[in-house]
């Protein structure tokens, strides 16, 4: 894989963006045009990675202010390494380790002031997170709106590990198995049996609740 | 390459059913509307293209006390330790609840600039020693920009 291949990809006049989502292989070409001074590439970048470099952040279930920090950071590197990055075709990637190391971090800070020996106890959860206030409040998305609250609330009661795996997996556009690989730390090869595995703990829940 | 996909098709193995990837996508869905990309977020990171500071060279993080150290028994908020480096000049830095305290090495006096993301640069200079003190500890990701004879260098933003 090469970043040369995709050079050639014509990005003046034509829409980056496929139904909304940046495709994965324009992502080495819009981090050569950015680090040209590209930027409407730039902003296509942050557009089509920057759910991925969230759900980076969530999986490790930060707090939102540290969330919000491992976010800034991870793209203020970026800009910074943008002309310097060996292979652009892997920015995706690049951000989610970025974002990966620097939530680790986060967690590594709050055990040092948090004495104990239960790990569930050192993730510091979001407190200000109201996912109810943020569902769309009209009249017809209300039905709607109730089955995506179970989904979520079944989705955020998995085990600690697949609600992580879950969690890089749903951004939008769905992530590489590379980039979820670089966002958690596991190999590429576990994650298909893990997905699975864990699509089906959730429907069993969902089934359980009477809402499959 | 084997085992990236570009989509979802190498995803659906043996068993994989369509239930399962539309599981997924309904629960892609619902990221999207409970969980999104915080709007001054995704704002932030566009104007962060400003950041690339092209004409400044970049000191990379070689040291960070809070991964590379073991913690010390009975400090219960220890100050944070960080290397930088960029060719022959290297930066150590400490950051704690009193402020900011760091070394130019070679011991050289040089203008300083904290960094906080798009808020405007503190400015510091270290004397003769190299030595520089920041009141105030950052808040935020952070960067320092280093001006010492006639070379500009700056850190590797960093969560403090």
């Amino acid at each position: 894989m090469t970043g040369g291949t995709a050079l050639s990809t014509a990005y003046d006049g034509v829409s980056y963006t496929r139904g909304g989502a940046v495709d994965r292989r324009d992502v080495g070409a819009l981090v050569q045009s950015a680090a040209d001074g590209d930027a409407a590439a730039w902003k296509a970048l942050v557009e089509g990675l920057g759910p991925l470099v969230w759900s980076v952040a969530r999986a490790h279930r930060l707090s939102d202010a540290d969330a919000h920090e491992v976010y800034q950071t991870a793209w203020f590197r970026f800009a910074q390494h943008l002309g310097r990055i060996r292979e652009p075709e892997k920015a995706g990637s690049w951000l989610a380790s970025t974002a990966r190391n620097e939530s680790l971090k986060v967690l590594k800070a709050a055990r040092r002031w948090t004495p104990t020996d239960d790990p569930q106890l050192l993730d510091r959860v979001s407190e200000d997170r109201t996912p109810e206030e943020s569902v769309l409040d009209s009249e017809e998305a209300a039905a709607q709106s109730e089955r995506v609250r179970w989904l979520w609330q079944e989705f955020e009661e998995l085990g600690e590990r697949c609600r992580q795996l879950l969690r890089v997996l749903i951004a939008s556009p769905p992530p590489s198995y590379q980039e979820v690989s670089a966002a958690l730390g596991i190999a590429v090869g576990s994650i298909g049996p893990m997905r699975q595995r864990c699509l089906r703990r959730l429907r069993a829940r969902l089934e359980a609740r009477g809402a499959a | 390459m084997s085992g990236t996909h570009d989509g979802g098709t190498d995803r659906d193995g043996p068993g994989d059913g369509f239930d399962d990837s539309l599981l997924e996508e309904e629960l892609r869905q619902a990221a999207g509307i409970l969980d999104p990309v915080p709007a001054e977020l995704d704002r932030l990171a566009v104007e962060a293209f400003a950041l690339r500071d092209l004409d400044a060279g970049l000191a990379e993080l070689t040291f960070d006390s809070l991964v590379d150290a073991l913690p010390i028994r009975g400090e219960t908020d220890p100050a944070r330790m960080l290397t930088f480096r960029a060719g022959e000049v290297s930066l150590d830095v400490e950051v704690s609840a009193e402020g900011l305290f760091g070394q130019v090495m070679p011991p050289q006096p040089a203008r300083i600039e904290v960094l906080s993301g798009l808020r405007p640069a503190r400015s510091l200079t270290a004397d003769e020693m190299g030595r520089f003190t920041g009141e105030t500890p950052p808040s935020g990701p952070f960067a320092l920009r280093l001006r010492a004879g006639g070379e500009v260098v700056v850190t590797e933003w960093l969560r403090a």
